[in-house]
This record gives C-alpha cells, structure tokens and sequence, in this order.
C-alpha cells in the first residue's frame, strides 16, 4: 500500500496505490492525515490504482469526510474501480462522497 | 579392515607416545647431567680457591708466628752483642752476658760468645730450673769449624744454623742463631743463641686446614724438621723421603721447589690418591712449611654431595621412567576402552536403525493416495527406544498403532519389536481393533518374564467411509482434530503384558474429509525443560491449532518439544504419529483451511486463502474481491474483540466448495459473541450522523447470501454461505 500526496494550487491530492485493508489501515490513516488537518480545503483521493479496500479504509474515508464537513472543506474520491464502486454503493458511500471518474 | 586398521592406528600411537617417553627421559638426563656438570665445574672451582686461600692463609698466619719468635731471639741478640764488643777481652764478663740471655729471653736455650783468634767460648744454658755456665771450647768440639761459627762470618750477619740434635740436652732440636761481633771494624767472637724448636712442632703440627692434612716442614737444607712421621724427623731429608716414595718424582719437584725458596702450591699423586701441596717460605731462616691435603679432603664434601645429587637423579629418572610407562599403559588401556565403548555404540547404532527399518519411515507413505496424509517419527531417549508405530493400508483400511513399552535402552527395544510384528501378524487377518489387541495382548503376556507392559493404540480407519474403530490398551488418548481439537474418547483398557485374557473393548468414530487424528507417546507432553515443567497437552494442543500439512504438522510439535525442553536432556523417547484424512466427505466438496493468530497483521494472508477458493470454484474477482472483504471483516472481528487484550488467540477458518455454494465456518474460542445479533448499520444516513464503525458486519451480511451464528463446545462458530449459482 502506498500513498503520495502533492499539493495542486489549494487543492491537497492523495494519491492511493494497492490494497487498503486492515493491516495497513492504522499506517495508511497516520498518512493521511494532512488531509483531516487541511480538511477546509478541497481534498482529493484519488483511487486510481486502489485495488481493495475493507471497512477500516472506509472507516478513514469517512473521517476525512468528517472533517471537512465540520471544516467546511470538499472530499472528492476520484478513478474507483467497480468492485470498489460497489463497496462503496453498499456502505451508502456513494451518498457521502462526490465521485469522479477522469474520463468523465 | 576398520578393525585393523585402527589396531594399527593405536599400535602407532603406542609407538610415538613411547618415543615421545624416550624423548622426554633423555632430555631430562641430558639436561639434568649438563646442569650437574656445569655445577660441579663452577663449585669445584670454588672449592679450590677456597682450599687456596685457607692454606695459604694458614701458611701465612704460622708463618708470622715463627716469625714472633725468631724476631724475638734476634732483637736479644743484637741487643746484647755490643755488650759482647764491650767486654770482648774478658771472658769472665763474656760468660756472664751469655747466662743473661738464656736467663731473660725463655725462648733461649743457650747462648755462647765464641773468639775468634782464641779458644776461648763461654757458653750458658738453661739446665732445669737454673742456668749452668760452661764452655764450648774443649777439645773434641772444635767450635772453629762448627757451622754456627763459620756462615755468620762468611754472610757478615745474622745466621740461623741448620736444625740440630741437641746430643747433650734431652734430645729436643735446636737451632742457633749466630751473629758476628765486631771490634774495630773486624769480627772478632761470634755471639750466639740457641733455640728450642719444640714450639715450632706443636705449631706447626696444630695447624688444620682440613681434619686430615698433613704438615711438615723442611730445612734450609731440606731436613724435615717437623713431620707428623716422626722416624723422619731431623733424620732424613726431603730429596731422601722422595726417592724412597715410589716413582714419585713430583714429590721431590716439590722439594726442590721448596728448597729454592718459592712459594705455591702443586699436585702430586701418593699411593693412588691425589694430594694437594701448599708450601712457604721463611727466608730469614730459610725454613718451608708444607701442608698436604689430601684431594679427598677438599672435595669430598663436594664429591659426596654430587654422589648424593646423582643418586638423586638415577632415582628422579627411574621415577620419570616408571611415570611414562604408566602413563603409556594407561593410554593403551584407554585406547582399547574406548575400542570397545566404540564398538558398543556401534552395535547399538546397528540395532537402533534395525528397530528403525522395522518401522514405516517413508513419507509421504501413499504418494499415489491423495486420501490420506500421514507422517511419524520417533526421537528415541538413549540410542535404542521403545516406542513404537505402525501403519498400513489393507482392504481400504488403514490399520495403524502407536506404543510405549515400560522402561528404555535394549530391553524395551526388543519388546518393542515383538509387540510390532505382533501387530503386523495379527493384524494381517483381523479388522477389529479389540480383537487385534485382545490377541496381542495374550500372547505378550505368557512369554512375559521380565514383567515389560506396552501401553497401545491401535486404529482402524475405513478409507472409503472416514468410519474409525479403535481400542486403546493404556495408551494416552489420541487428539481428534476436527472442527475441534479435542481428545478422541477412549475406554480404559490395561496396558499389553500385563495379564492374559483380559477383554478389550473397542469404541468408533467417524471422521470426515480433512480431520485428522494425532497420536503420541508421553515422552511429548512430559518433556521437562530445565525448571522441571512439563510441555503438557495444552502446550501442544496449542500447536496443533494451526493447521498444516501432516509433514509440517509433526515437524512443529518436535520443534515447540526442543524449544521447551531448552537445554534439558531428553528423558523418554518422542513418538508421534499424524494421520491427516483427505478421504471423500459426504459434502463431496473440497475443504480450505486457515488459521489465524489474533494479529491483524495476517489479514494479507486471507488474500492466497481466497485465491484458492477461486481457483477452485472458478467464481470472478470481482466476486473473489467481494469475498474477502467479507471475511476480511469478519475475521477482524475476531481478531479484534474475540479475546482479552494482550491474550493470544486464534481465528480458524475454512471454505467447504459444495455445488453452487462455498460454506465458509469460522470460529474461535473467544468471548461468546454474535454478529448477526449487531444492528444493522443504516446506510442513508448524513455524513455527520454516519457512525465510523458497524461497517464490517454490514458488508459481511450484503455480500454473503446467508450468515449464522451458533455457539457450540465453547466456540463462536459464524458460517456463512455464498450462493455461486
């Protein structure tokens, strides 16, 4: 599991690579955090290359999602893949998060 | 040809180690003998020069002694002689002045004044207690020619006379000291003093360089004048005392060198022995004092105390020989002992690989079965053990047997091997467990005299139908690994050999597709590590949580064994016997397992779990992805909550492939806990109302299509089902 985040104008990319799951999530979620601490701005995972994720994966997405809800900041997920799309359709994700595809 | 050659070998090694014992003894000789030498050397040459410097000293010390005297007789003398001149014309006055001297100087015996142009000569001496005046001038003594009158006139001075026979006076020697008076420039009467020389005997005589040295000593004229001999005593001369002396002409070198006034010392040899010779000269009388001392003397200390540091050195190497031989013979002993303890282990090795080849050791042991997995082995305590197993498929039954014989080392080895081909015999026309034992136990018991038992469990497992019938004879109940891990029920029968007739009962069970059964002897579960704890069953029920392979399975349980026992020894033998039951299950589907530590760090392993069951089953990724997240969630959940923290435990699970399903069951021996009962996590809800957990078994339950939950013999056991149809 590998994660990169650049900063593009004010927007904060967190690029995801390989399988989310509970091993990693403790590690993955330390990561991130520069995204719950900058939460007021516009926030993007892109998921590209994010082959699985479990519920602790979901469980930081919703964190993220939190705070910037509180922040008042944007979490867009963006490039799911369909198994992922589905998780997130059965956790009510799609509801939570603004989904993007590049090709759109 | 071993043999021989190692008789070689040792013959060879008995050689060099006794040239290596001639070595070192001729070393020590060489060494002690150049280090004695070299003393001797050093502490001879001591002892000489010690012997010098004491006869010299002494020769010396004696030699100022007579010195005193004759001093003393001299300064009479010439005190008196001008009296003489004085009183020349009268001889009354002349002999006045003479019995003066023999009455003031002790050492005087007498003392004359002799004229020269006249016969006239008064002479005085010491007669008893008075002194007697005389003359010397009568006419059979022609005092004119006498030495003592003649030498001081020719010397013109002082002269000590050749020692002399006092014919007249008791036979004591004399000398006399004679010095020229003279009158207007011209001699005219010699004055005189003669001397006693009996002091000079008792001096000369007294000294003692060593307790055996022999003095003497000579005139002018080589007369001995003091000689312990006393037949030579003023009757013969040095040169005469050497010409006597056979061949010795060394002693009259000696003489000649005394005689010519030297001072020294020199050797000389004297019946066989070798003598040391100092000698001095007094010029003044012309007298040479010798002391012969005998070598013997001088260096017999020396001479003893080497003798003795000889003797001590024979005795030292005699002792060192003694040692080495010992010590070679010891070596020899100990080589043949050890030939033997060799030969022992050897035969011992040769019976422990017979008793080992009599068992099945080839494993896997049905490769062209894929029914059945088994592996065994035995770690035998002292080289030959006497526990056993056996196994072999007759009929499509698998008939196998695992003992433990009562003691260790030969005896139980070769009970153990009867009680095997009892088995094999027996077994070979019976199917049933108790019959077989029943039988076995009989004849062990009869041909019994030493009183040995085998504990035993013997099995017979029907390959088609997983129906197991089993009898146990004593022997520790086997452990049933099924669903779960539990001690297969046993009866308790007694133990084989112990008495004849006794009914066996046997008992049944059924097994199904990857259960397995293992087998052990207690030399397992009582291993004791260095604190005397036992492993115990708990210890290795704990390993058999972990489901592997039959090979791997055995390999654990020997490794936790050694790691336990650390670096205690091994007291019993270790025998352990897998049997992994790979047969058809009635769900005719294949099985999966996985176990899990409560360590979230293993959920990547469920990954190649589900790889499997997709290689299997042929369901899509998107279904296999599915899949595991479901048990990925579910496993957590164990992992996570099922035990206490810091409290190791497990998750174990398995995929059962049926027809249009996979069952998976997984379950664990933690906090009783239901899944299913969580309320259902409502997925509508705003971002802020979300609860971050509740998750996990929402995804479980929206993936699989049926999922139960029931606690049973203390287990959470959470099927769940997934349609693949």
């Amino acid at each position: 599991m590998e994660v990169k985040i650049t900063e593009q104008d004010k927007t904060l990319v967190a690029q995801l690579a390989g399988r989310l799951d509970t091993a990693v999530s403790q590690e993955v979620s330390a990561q991130l955090q520069p995204l719950v601490d900058n939460a007021d701005r516009t926030l993007i995972l892109d998921c590209k290359d994010l082959e699985y994720i479990s519920s602790s994966g979901l469980r930081i997405f919703l964190t993220i999602r939190k705070a910037a809800a509180a922040k008042g900041g944007k979490v867009i997920v963006k490039d799911i893949s369909t198994e992922i799309r589905q998780v997130f359709m059965m956790t009510g994700f799609l509801n939570l998060f603004e989904v993007v595809s590049s090709a759109e | 040809m071993a043999r021989q050659s190692s008789l070689k070998k040792e013959s060879e090694s008995i050689k060099r180690a006794a040239l290596q014992g001639l070595m070192i003894v001729v070393v020590s000789v060489v060494t002690l003998e150049a280090t004695s030498l070299l003393q001797y050397y050093f502490s001879s040459r001591t002892i000489t020069e010690e012997a010098n410097r004491r006869a010299e000293g002494q020769l010396k010390a004696t030699e100022l002694q007579i010195l005193s005297v004759t001093e003393q007789v001299e300064t009479a003398v010439r005190n008196a002689a001008w009296s003489v001149e004085y009183q020349i014309g009268k001889p009354d006055s002349l002999a006045a002045i003479t019995a003066r001297m023999v009455e003031h100087n002790p050492v005087i015996y007498g003392s004359a004044v002799a004229l020269i142009d006249k016969n006239v000569a008064p002479y005085s001496f010491q007669d008893g207690d008075h002194v007697t005046k005389s003359s010397l001038a009568t006419e059979e003594y022609d005092y004119h020619s006498q030495e003592w009158f003649v030498k001081p006139l020719e010397a013109g001075g002082g002269y000590w006379s050749e020692p002399y026979y006092d014919e007249g006076g008791g036979n004591i020697i004399m000398t006399t000291y004679s010095v020229p008076v003279m009158v207007k420039g011209k001699p005219a009467a010699v004055f005189t003093a003669d001397v006693s020389l009996d002091w000079l005997t008792d001096l000369v005589g007294s000294v003692k360089v060593y307790p055996n040295t022999y003095n003497f000593m000579i005139s002018r004229a080589g007369r001995i004048m003091v000689s312990p001999a006393e037949t030579l005593v003023m009757r013969h001369s040095i040169q005469e005392v050497a010409r006597k002396t056979d061949g010795s002409e060394v002693f009259a070198e000696v003489g000649e060198a005394m005689l010519s006034g030297s001072t020294g010392n020199t050797q000389l040899k004297y019946k066989g022995k070798m003598l040391r010779v100092f000698f001095d000269t007094i010029t003044r009388t012309g007298w040479s004092m010798s002391i012969i001392i005998p070598e013997d003397e001088i260096y017999g200390e020396s001479k003893k105390m080497g003798f003795v540091v000889m003797l001590l050195q024979i005795l030292g190497v005699l002792l060192l020989i003694v040692i080495l031989y010992y010590t070679i013979k010891n070596q020899k002993e100990l080589n043949q002992a050890s030939e033997s303890k060799t030969r022992i282990e050897g035969e011992l090795q040769a019976a422990s690989d017979i008793q080992s080849s009599m068992l099945p050791k080839t494993f896997p042991p049905f490769p062209s079965r894929d029914d059945i997995d088994m592996a065994a082995a035995i770690v035998p305590a002292k080289e030959v053990g006497g526990d056993l197993y056996d196994f072999y498929i007759r009929d499509e039954k698998l008939f196998y047997c695992i003992g433990d014989v009562s003691g260790k080392g030969v005896p139980a080895s070769l009970f153990m091997a009867v009680t095997r081909s009892l088995f094999r015999s027996v077994s070979n026309h019976e199917h049933s467990p108790a019959k077989i034992v029943t039988t076995m136990n009989d004849s062990l018991s009869e041909s019994n005299d030493a009183s040995m038992f085998v504990t035993f469990f013997c099995g017979v497992l029907d390959m088609k139908t997983g129906h197991m019938v089993y009898c146990n004879a004593g022997h520790n109940a086997p452990i049933a690994l099924t669903d779960r891990i539990a001690e297969l029920p046993v009866d308790s029968n007694i133990p084989l050999g112990v008495m004849s007739g006794f009914a066996f009962t046997e008992q049944e069970a059924d097994i199904r597709y990857d259960d397995a059964i293992f087998l052990y002897t207690d030399g397992v579960t009582e291993a004791e590590n260095i604190n005397h704890e036992l492993f115990g069953e708990e210890r290795m029920i704990k390993v058999l949580h972990n489901r592997r392979s039959a090979s791997e399975q055995m390999a654990c349980v020997a490794e936790a064994v050694r790691e336990f026992r650390g670096e205690a020894a091994q007291s019993d033998d270790i025998t352990v016997l897998f049997i992994h039951y790979l047969g058809k299950d009635e769900s005719d589907g294949k099985v999966f397992r996985i176990t899990f530590d409560n360590d979230i760090s293993q959920i990547p392993q469920l990954e190649g779990f589900i790889e499997k069951v997709q290689e299997a089953t042929g369901i899509d990724s998107s279904l296999a992805m599915g899949l595991n997240l479901a048990l990925e969630e579910a496993v957590t959940n164990v992992m996570m909550y099922a035990y206490p923290k810091g409290e190791h435990g497990n998750a174990n699970l398995k995929a059962i492939i049926k027809e249009g399903a996979i069952e998976f069951v997984l379950w664990d021996k933690g906090i009783p806990f239901d899944p299913t009962a969580a309320p259902k996590a409502d997925t509508t809800l705003s971002v802020e109302e979300r609860a971050i957990g509740g998750l996990g078994i929402h995804l479980v339950r929206n993936i699989m299509d049926n999922v139960s939950y029931e606690n049973k013999n203390g287990m959470n056991i959470l099927k769940m089902i997934k349609n693949t149809k």
